[in-house]
C-alpha cells in the first residue's frame, strides 16, 4: 500500500521545492475524483434498506437489488442531471441544430382529403432561384411503418393522398421565404376519390379503400385490424345481480407537445447520413431510414436532440424524416425542415377517435362476471402503432379486477384524417375511463360504495390475469387505501351539495412492453447499456434511451451512480447518437426506467466487480468484506482500511486500460400461447387511483376540477421528484382530454382546430391541487423494485372526473371531452324530463347501503391480509383469475369448467350478435374469398 | 412562419402617421395600421388579407394615456389592467382578454377593432385552400361563406372583443384621425354589421382614443365572459351590463362574441321595465350567434341568459 | 399550386440596420422591414434559447424579457423594439452562476422536456423583478401566458416560490431538491 494516490507509481516524492508541479507527475488531489465534494460523504442510512442494515422502511419485502444499494441518490429527489442545460438555454432542440451552409426545406400537402395523384409538376419551381432540391414520391419508392407487420407509408404520395396535410412532395432552397414560395409553385393534378370520415362507415365495403392489403385485405372495406377475444364462463352473466351498459364516444386527442417537429438531414463528406431529429424511438427511424433511402444502417447515423415532449407523438419514423435526408442527398447541403405548429396536427398520431360500448356485470356476491367490450377506433390515414392500439382497447381492461369473463372485439379502420397512433396512456386510456365508470356504475346498483366494491376484487400480487398476464407486484390496493384517507371520501361521497362531486378511478398500465417488435425475445435484448471508465475516473454511459423530459438520463445515471457509489455528477450519460448507443427500443410503452435501468445495473455491477477485486487484491481482504461508499472502497469493519476509487480503479485499469462493461436486459418468458397473446404482456404493471373534485356550474355546464389525490404504484421511486412530476403531468394532460382537448372534424371533415388558441390544452388556471401519492410495492423484476411512472398516471385522472361529475348534477356523460355545452345540455335535458324549472332543484346522488357493503367489506379485509402475505412473498402459492369463483389455481380454469372460453375468432353463430366494432367480423378476408378479387 | 413580405412605417407623430397613410391612399397602396400586433400579426402570419404596407403606432408619443375618463389607442392592456385610476369595469375586462404576455403586446385600439373571426377564416393559407377558400378572404376567387353556405354577400365572422360592449355600457365615446381630419362617435355606434366592413372607419383613419362621460366614476357594473380555459381564450359569448350607482333604472347591458359586432341592448333593457330576467329573454330573442368559434351556437346563445343575469347581479 | 390567392413570399432585400442591446451586447443587423423579433433572435442574433412553438402567441415559449417587461417575440415586430434593452433565457444568469430562477426551475421539477422552460424563466423572473413575495395566485396570472405540457405547471408554481425565498433572502428555499447540484461553477466567482 502507498500512502496516498500518485499518477505514476513512485513519483510521489517528485515535488519542486517551490511547490510548483512537475510535469505529468502531480499528485492527485485526494480524493480528487470528481464530484463537488472535497471529502467523503457519510453512508446515507435513510435510504439503504432495512435489510442491508439502514433504515430505509420495506413493507412490500426485499428486492435481489437491495445488496446494491449505497445510499447515493436511489430513493432520493433528484433534479434532471440535464436540467441546467435546459435552463441556460443551452439545450439543443430540432430546429436549433444549424449546420454550416444549411438550405431549408418545406413540404408541399395535399388540399383534399383522398385523391388519386395524377401528375406532379416541379418545373416552375425548380426554375425558381435558389431553389436546390425538388423531390416527389417517385424518389422513394419504399413503405415504412413503425410496426414491421403494418409498412403502409410513403415519404411522399406515391399514388394517392389520404387526408388533408398528407405529404406530396419537398422542396429545399437558401432560405425560408424561397422555399415556401417554391412549394406554392409545384402543380399537382388530382383526381378526387369519395372520403371516408365517420369510422362508422370504414367498416363497409367501399370502391377504393384506403389502403389494398392484399389477400389480407378484409372484404373491401377500411378494416385494419379486428380483433375478438372471449375468455372466461360467460354462461353466469345472465344471473347478474346489477348489470351496466355504456355506450361511449372519445374524441380524437393531440399530443400537443410544445416543441414542433424538426429535422435536419446532412450528408457528412464520407458519404454517410447524419440525421439530427427529436424522436423518442431513434432505432425504429434509423431502420426507415435505411430502407427508404436504400442505404445500409450503418450509413446513417440518428443524432436524437433534446426532445421538446413526446408523449408518443414523436415515436413512429416520420416521412418528413426522409424528406430531409431525400433534399440533402439531392442538393448537397444540410437540410432543416422546421413544422408550423398546423403540420403538427397533420401528422398528428395523436389518441384515437373512439367509440367504445361497454357492458358490465356483477353477481350476487358483488363479483365482476364479465366486461364486454367493443372499440371502433378511428385510425386517420396510416397503421402507426394501431395494430397493437386495436389490442390494447381490450386487453388493458383485464386488470386490476378479477373477472369471471372477458369478451373483447375491437376494430380499426383507416379514414381519410390525420393517422391516429401512440399517445400517454397508448390505447388504454379510452377503455379504461369507461370500465371504471361502469364500475361506479355497478356500485350504485349494487349500492355499495364504489371504493370497496374494487377492493373486494382486486386481483392480488402474483397472480395471472384471465387473459395470462403475469402481474407481479401490485399495489392497487394501497393507492386506493391512501386516496381514500386523503380525500376523507367516506365523509364526503354522495354527501355533496348540488354542484360539487367528488370521484374515484383506478388505472393499470403496462411497464414495458414485453414484445421487442423487430425480434425474437428470446434471442435479443430490449436494452442494452454500455458503461466505459477511462482514467480520470469518469463514468461514460452509451444507452440508446431517449430522454424526452421524463428524466431517463437521469434515472440512468442514478443507478449506475447508486452501484458504484459515485457522484452523480461523475456519471456522464452519452445517449445521442446511434453511432455511440447500443441499439434501444427507445421511449415507448413505459419501458425505459425498467428496461434500461436494469441493463445499467447489469453493466455496472460488472464495473463493481472489477472494482471490488481490484480493491480486494490490494487490500488482502474478501471482496465481500468491502463496501463502496462516496469515491471510496473500503472495509466493512474498519472504514479506515481501504482507498480511493481511483486507486482501484487504476489498479483494475492495468494492462488493459478503460473499463468496459455491457449490460443488457431482455424479458422472461411469460405470456399466453393464443393469438394476439403477446399483446399487453409487459415484464411488470403499474397500478393507479385518483380521487377527484368537481364543481359544475348548474347554468353554464363548466366544470372545474379542484382537486386530485394521486397515487400510483411505481414499484420504487428512483427519483421521487420526477415521479411527482409525473404523476401530476399526466393529471394535466388527462384532465385536458376529459375537459377541453378535442380535434375537432368539421362538416367537410377538415381538421378545424389545427392551433394552439383552438385545441385547448389546460392553462395553469384550470389545474386542480394534486397531491401526489407514490406507492412502492417493490417490484421483484424491476430495477431497485422500479416499474413506470409516466403513462399509468393518466389513466384515472379522466374516470374519476367523470365519476365526480356524476356525484355532482347526477348525470353521467359518456361524450369525451365534457365541454361545457354538452354538460349543460345534458343537464337541461334532465330538467326537461324531471319537469324542473329551476337548476337548483336538480336531484343529487345519495347511497343507501345494501347488505352487500358488509359483505364485501369482509371479503376486501380477508384480501388485505391475503395480499400483504403475497407482496412479500411470504405466500407463494400460484393464483391464477378465477380463484375469487372458486377455481382451483393449479388447474387451468377451462378444465374445470365446461362452459370456459378461450377463442380468438368469434364462431359462426355468435357474427350475428357482435357490437359496432365486432361486426368486421362479418366481412371475409380476401383469401378465404372463393372467387378472389 | 415567416411574415408575407410588407413596407412597415414607423411614424413619430400622429400627423405623421396621417400623411402616409394620404400619401399611400393617393398612390393606391394598400396598407393595415399595427398597434399591438396580437391580432393582425397572427392573421399576416397566416396569409389572411395581408397589405404591402403596414402603419405602426408604437413610435408615437402621447397616445397611451391611461385615465378615468380617456384611454389612449396604444394604451397596453396589461398597464390598463393593473392601473388604479381606469374605471374598475374596464380594468376588469381588459384583464380578462387572451393571457398576461398576450397583454403586454395588445392595445385598447386594436381590441376594440379587432378583426372579426372564424374557424373558416382563421387558418393557414394551405388550410384555407383545401376548403376553397372564403367569403371573408376569398382572394378574389368569389368564395362562398362557409359558415352559411351558398351566400357570399354577407360576412358572419364573430367579433370576439372584450372590452367593446363594456366600453358600451359605459357610453364610451372614440376618437377617429385621419387624412381627412378627426371625428368622434359613441361606440355603439362605431361597429357596422358585417364581418368585413366591421366599423366605419374609411380608408385611413385610425382610433386614437376613447373617452368617458365625466361622472363615469359614479358608474358600476360587470363583466361576464364565457370561456373554456381562463388564459388565452376569446370569449365564446360575453355581456356587459352597468348603472349609475344607487339607480338601477340606468341600467345598460351589451354583449359581445354572439355576432360580427358587439352590440348594446337599449331597446331590449327599455323593454323589460327592470326585470332581468326579461331582459335575459329578450336579448337571447334579438341574437342569433352561428357556428364559427369553438363552441356551439345554440349553447351560446343560451349562455347569454346566464351571462347577462349575472353581469345585471348587484 | 400558386394562383391568385397565394401571397408571394419572395421578400424585398432587408434593407433595415436593426440595432439593439440583446443580453447586454449591442448588435447591429441587417433586417428587412417586416420581420419579426423572434426570427431576428433565433436566425439573426443566435439565441437559440428562445424557442418557436407555436408563434401565434398561444405557448409562451418566445417569451424575452424587452426593457424589462416579458413580451412574446413572436408577436413583436423586430424594427418596433429597435434600440431596445433585449434579455433572453441566456441573459438571466450573469457571469458563472445561475440565476436563483433558473437553480430553482432545475432543482424543482419546473423543467422536464425544457422546451417552454425559456419562456416560463422570462415570465417568472418579471414577476419577482416587481413582486419577491408573490401569491400562488399571482404566479399563476404571470405564467398564464405559458403553456407547459409536461409538468401540470405545480412544480413550475413550486420552483417560482423557491426563487422568491432565495431573492427575499430567506435562508432556505421552500422545497429543495436533497441531491442539488446545480451550480455548474462551484469555484465560480460569487
Amino acid at each position: 500500500m502507498t500512502d496516498g494516490y500518485v499518477q505514476q507509481p513512485g513519483s510521489s516524492t517528485d515535488v519542486r521545492v517551490d511547490g510548483k508541479r512537475v510535469a505529468g507527475k502531480m499528485s492527485f488531489n485526494p480524493p480528487g475524483s470528481g464530484g463537488s465534494r472535497p471529502e467523503m460523504a457519510e453512508r446515507d442510512l435513510d435510504f439503504i434498506p432495512e435489510v442491508e442494515g439502514g433504515k430505509e422502511a420495506q413493507p412490500a419485502g426485499h428486492h435481489q437489488h437491495d445488496k446494491y444499494r449505497t445510499g447515493t441518490t436511489v430513493g432520493k429527489r433528484t433534479p434532471l442531471v440535464d436540467g441546467n442545460a435546459k435552463v441556460t438555454g443551452q439545450a439543443w432542440y430540432g430546429d436549433d441544430v444549424r449546420l454550416a451552409n444549411e438550405i431549408i426545406g418545406r413540404i408541399v400537402r395535399s388540399p383534399h382529403h383522398y385523391a388519386k395523384v395524377k401528375s406532379i409538376d416541379t418545373s416552375k419551381a425548380e426554375a425558381l432561384p435558389g431553389v436546390l432540391a425538388v423531390s416527389t414520391g417517385e424518389d422513394a419508392p419504399q413503405r415504412f411503418g413503425v410496426l414491421p407487420v403494418t409498412k403502409d407509408e410513403h415519404a411522399m404520395a406515391v399514388e394517392k393522398v389520404r387526408h388533408v396535410g398528407d405529404l406530396v412532395a419537398c422542396v429545399a432552397a437558401i432560405d425560408e421565404a424561397t422555399a415556401r414560395e417554391a412549394a406554392a409553385l409545384i402543380e399537382v393534378e388530382y383526381e378526387v376519390l369519395d372520403a371516408v370520415h365517420d369510422p362508422k362507415k370504414g367498416l363497409l365495403d367501399v370502391d377504393d379503400p384506403i389502403h389494398w392489403r392484399g389477400k389480407y385485405h378484409i372484404g373491401s372495406t377500411n378494416v385494419q385490424k379486428r380483433v375478438f377475444q372471449e375468455f372466461g364462463d360467460r354462461s353466469k352473466l345472465e344471473q347478474a345481480r346489477a348489470t351496466h351498459h355504456g355506450k361511449w364516444k372519445f374524441m380524437g386527442v393531440n399530443h400537443g407537445f410544445t416543441e414542433p417537429h424538426a429535422v435536419v438531414a446532412h450528408w457528412d463528406p464520407n458519404g454517410r447520413l447524419q440525421l439530427y431529429t427529436p424522436q423518442q424511438v431513434p432505432h425504429y427511424a434509423h431502420r426507415a431510414l435505411a430502407t427508404v433511402l436504400d442505404v445500409p444502417m450503418h450509413q446513417v447515423n440518428v443524432i436524437r436532440t433534446f426532445v421538446g415532449g413526446g408523449f408518443g407523438g414523436k415515436s413512429d419514423p416520420f416521412p418528413h424524416e426522409m424528406c430531409a435526408a431525400i433534399l440533402a442527398r439531392k442538393a448537397g447541403r444540410p437540410v432543416r425542415i422546421t413544422f408550423d405548429r398546423e403540420e403538427v396536427f397533420w401528422v398528428n398520431r395523436g389518441r384515437h377517435p373512439s367509440h367504445i360500448e361497454v357492458q358490465m356485470f356483477a353477481d350476487d356476491d358483488a363479483r365482476i362476471s364479465g366486461f364486454e367490450i367493443d372499440a371502433l377506433i378511428d385510425g386517420g390515414g396510416f397503421a402507426s402503432f394501431g395494430h397493437v392500439t386495436s389490442y390494447y382497447n381490450g386487453v388493458l381492461a383485464t386488470a386490476p379486477y378479477e373477472l369471471g369473463s372477458f369478451h373483447y372485439t375491437g376494430a380499426r379502420v383507416w379514414t381519410n384524417k390525420p393517422a391516429s397512433g401512440a399517445m400517454r396512456g397508448h390505447g388504454a386510456v379510452n377503455t379504461r375511463c369507461a370500465i371504471e365508470v361502469g364500475m361506479d356504475d355497478l356500485a350504485e346498483k349494487l349500492q355499495v360504495d364504489p371504493i370497496d366494491l374494487r377492493l373486494a376484487n382486486l386481483l392480488p400480487p402474483h397472480s395471472k390475469t384471465i387473459t395470462g398476464f403475469r402481474i407481479t407486484s401490485n399495489g392497487m390496493r394501497q393507492a386506493l387505501e391512501r386516496v381514500r384517507e386523503g380525500s376523507d371520501w367516506d365523509s364526503k361521497f354522495r354527501q355533496l351539495p348540488l354542484g360539487k362531486g367528488i370521484g374515484i378511478g383506478c388505472g393499470f398500465f403496462i411497464s414495458g412492453s414485453g414484445l421487442p417488435i423487430h425480434w425474437d425475445p428470446n434471442k435479443f435484448p430490449h436494452a442494452t447499456v454500455h458503461i466505459q471508465i477511462d482514467m480520470d475516473g469518469g463514468v461514460t454511459v452509451h444507452t440508446g434511451a431517449a430522454d424526452i423530459g421524463q428524466g431517463s438520463t437521469t434515472a440512468i445515471a442514478q443507478v449506475v451512480a447508486e452501484v458504484l457509489a459515485l457522484p452523480l455528477e461523475m456519471i456522464h450519460v452519452r445517449s445521442h447518437e446511434s453511432d455511440t448507443s447500443p441499439v434501444d427500443l427507445g421511449s415507448y410503452s413505459s419501458r425505459v426506467t425498467f428496461m434500461n435501468a436494469n441493463a445499467a445495473i447489469t453493466a455496472a455491477l460488472e464495473i463493481r466487480e472489477q472494482l471490488l477485486n481490484a480493491a480486494s487484491e490490494i487490500l488482502e481482504m474478501p471482496a465481500e468484506y468491502l463496501v463502496l461508499n462516496d469515491r471510496r472502497i473500503y472495509s466493512k469493519r474498519d472504514p479506515a482500511i481501504g482507498m480511493s476509487y481511483l486507486q482501484a480503479l487504476h489498479k483494475s485499469q492495468e494492462d488493459k486500460g478503460a473499463l468496459i462493461a455491457s449490460g443488457a436486459y431482455r424479458t422472461p418468458p411469460m405470456g399466453g400461447v393464443h393469438k394476439g397473446a403477446a399483446a399487453g404482456l409487459a415484464p411488470a404493471y403499474s397500478f393507479s387511483a385518483y380521487v377527484a373534485e368537481v364543481e359544475v356550474d348548474v347554468d353554464t355546464g363548466l366544470i372545474k376540477c379542484t382537486d386530485v389525490w394521486a397515487a400510483h404504484d411505481c414499484g420504487k421511486a428512483l427519483n421521487p421528484l420526477a415521479v411527482e412530476g409525473q404523476i401530476i403531468g399526466s393529471c394535466h394532460m388527462g384532465l385536458g382530454q376529459v375537459l377541453s382537448e378535442q380535434m375537432v372534424y368539421g362538416r367537410t371533415g377538415h381538421l378545424q382546430n389545427p392551433n394552439l388558441l383552438d385545441y385547448k390544452i389546460p392553462s395553469v388556471h384550470e389545474m386542480p391541487n394534486v397531491t401526489p401519492i407514490i406507492i412502492e410495492s417493490c417490484d421483484p423484476e424491476g430495477p431497485f423494485g422500479a416499474k413506470e411512472a409516466g403513462e399509468g398516471p393518466l389513466l384515472p385522472i379522466l374516470p374519476a372526473v367523470v365519476n365526480a361529475v356524476y356525484d355532482a348534477i347526477g348525470i353521467r356523460i359518456n361524450d369525451l371531452p365534457l365541454t361545457p355545452d354538452k354538460v349543460w345540455a345534458a343537464i337541461a335535458k334532465k330538467m326537461k324530463r324531471e319537469d324542473l324549472a329551476d337548476s337548483q332543484d336538480l336531484p343529487v346522488p345519495r347511497i343507501d347501503f345494501s347488505e352487500l357493503q358488509a359483505k364485501i367489506a369482509k371479503r376486501s379485509a380477508e384480501h388485505n391480509n391475503r395480499d400483504g402475505r403475497r407482496q412479500r412473498s411470504e405466500d407463494t402459492d400460484p393464483y391464477i383469475n378465477g380463484v375469487l369463483f372458486g377455481f382451483d389455481p393449479s388447474i387451468p380454469p377451462e378444465e374445470q369448467d365446461g362452459d370456459w372460453k378461450i377463442s380468438v375468432r368469434p364462431d359462426s353463430d355468435q357474427l350475428e350478435s357482435l357490437g359496432l366494432a365486432g361486426s368486421a367480423w362479418t366481412k371475409i378476408e380476401q383469401r378465404k374469398m372463393e372467387d378472389g378479387k | 412562419m415567416l411574415m408575407p413580405p410588407f413596407e412597415l412605417h414607423l411614424p413619430n407623430t400622429v400627423e405623421e402617421a396621417c400623411a402616409i397613410a394620404a400619401d399611400l391612399l393617393s398612390s393606391g397602396d394598400e396598407f393595415d395600421w399595427i398597434a399591438g400586433g396580437t391580432d393582425l400579426i397572427p392573421n399576416y402570419k397566416w396569409h389572411i388579407n395581408t397589405k404591402p404596407h403596414v402603419i405602426s403606432l408604437t413610435k408615437i408619443a402621447g397616445i397611451d394615456t391611461i385615465s378615468m375618463t380617456e384611454i389612449g389607442c396604444m394604451a397596453r392592456l396589461s398597464n390598463i389592467s393593473e392601473s388604479d385610476s381606469v374605471h374598475p369595469l374596464v380594468a376588469e375586462a381588459a384583464s380578462k382578454v387572451a393571457s398576461s404576455l398576450i397583454r403586454r403586446n395588445a392595445t385598447l385600439g386594436g381590441n376594440l377593432c379587432l378583426d372579426t373571426r372564424c374557424f373558416w377564416f382563421n387558418q393557414t393559407e394551405e388550410w384555407r385552400s383545401s376548403i376553397d377558400w372564403c367569403h371573408k378572404c376569398d382572394c378574389g376567387t368569389g368564395s362562398d361563406c362557409r359558415v352559411i353556405p351558398n351566400q357570399n354577400t354577407l360576412c358572419v365572422a364573430t367579433y370576439q372583443g372584450d372590452i367593446a360592449p363594456n366600453l358600451m355600457v359605459l357610453n364610451a365615446t372614440v376618437h377617429l384621425i385621419g387624412p381627412k381630419g378627426e371625428r368622434s362617435v359613441l361606440l355603439h355606434d362605431f361597429y357596422q354589421l358585417d364581418g368585413m366592413t366591421r366599423n366605419i372607419l374609411e380608408p385611413g383613419e385610425f382610433m386614437l382614443k376613447i373617452t368617458l362621460p365625466e361622472d363615469i366614476a359614479d358608474w358600476t357594473g360587470s363583466y361576464r365572459k364565457l370561456r373554456v380555459r381562463e388564459s388565452w381564450d376569446f370569449p365564446e359569448a360575453g355581456a356587459a351590463a352597468a348603472w349609475k350607482k344607487g339607480d338601477r333604472g340606468t341600467l345598460r347591458v351589451a354583449t359581445t362574441a354572439l355576432e360580427s359586432i358587439p352590440r348594446r341592448h337599449d331597446e331590449e333593457v327599455a323593454s323589460a321595465n327592470g326585470d332581468v330576467k326579461a331582459i335575459c329573454d329578450a336579448i337571447y330573442k334579438s341574437t342569433k350567434p352561428v357556428n364559427n368559434t369553438s363552441l356551439p351556437p345554440r349553447y351560446r346563445r343560451n349562455m347569454i341568459k346566464v351571462l347577462v343575469k349575472r353581469a345585471c347581479e348587484e | 399550386m400558386v394562383g391568385e390567392e397565394h401571397v408571394s413570399m419572395i421578400p424585398i432585400a432587408p434593407n433595415n440596420v436593426w440595432r439593439a442591446k440583446v443580453n447586454g451586447r449591442a448588435q447591429e443587423i441587417l433586417a428587412p422591414s417586416n420581420a419579426i423579433l423572434l426570427d431576428v433572435l433565433r436566425d439573426k442574433v443566435g439565441c437559440l434559447g428562445v424557442k418557436r412553438g407555436c408563434d401565434m402567441g398561444t405557448c409562451g415559449c418566445c417569451a424575452v424579457l424587452i426593457d424589462g417587461e416579458p413580451r412574446l417575440s413572436c408577436l413583436t415586430m423586430a424594427n418596433e423594439c429597435a434600440g431596445s434593452d433585449i434579455i433572453s433565457v441566456e441573459g438571466l444568469s450573469n457571469g458563472a452562476h445561475l440565476a436563483p430562477i433558473q437553480q430553482c426551475f432545475a432543482e424543482c421539477g419546473g423543467s422536464q422536456c425544457g422546451f417552454c422552460t425559456p419562456g416560463f424563466l422570462i415570465s417568472s423572473q418579471a414577476l419577482l423583478d416587481k413582486n419577491q413575495n408573490p401569491t400562488d395566485s399571482e404566479i399563476a396570472t404571470a405564467i398564464e401566458g405559458n403553456l407547459c405540457r409536461c409538468t401540470g405547471y405545480q412544480q413550475i408554481i413550486q420552483s417560482i416560490q423557491a426563487a422568491a425565498a432565495i431573492h427575499r433572502g430567506d435562508e432556505s428555499p421552500a422545497n429543495p431538491a436533497s441531491d442539488a447540484h446545480s451550480d455548474p461553477h462551484p469555484s465560480g466567482p460569487d
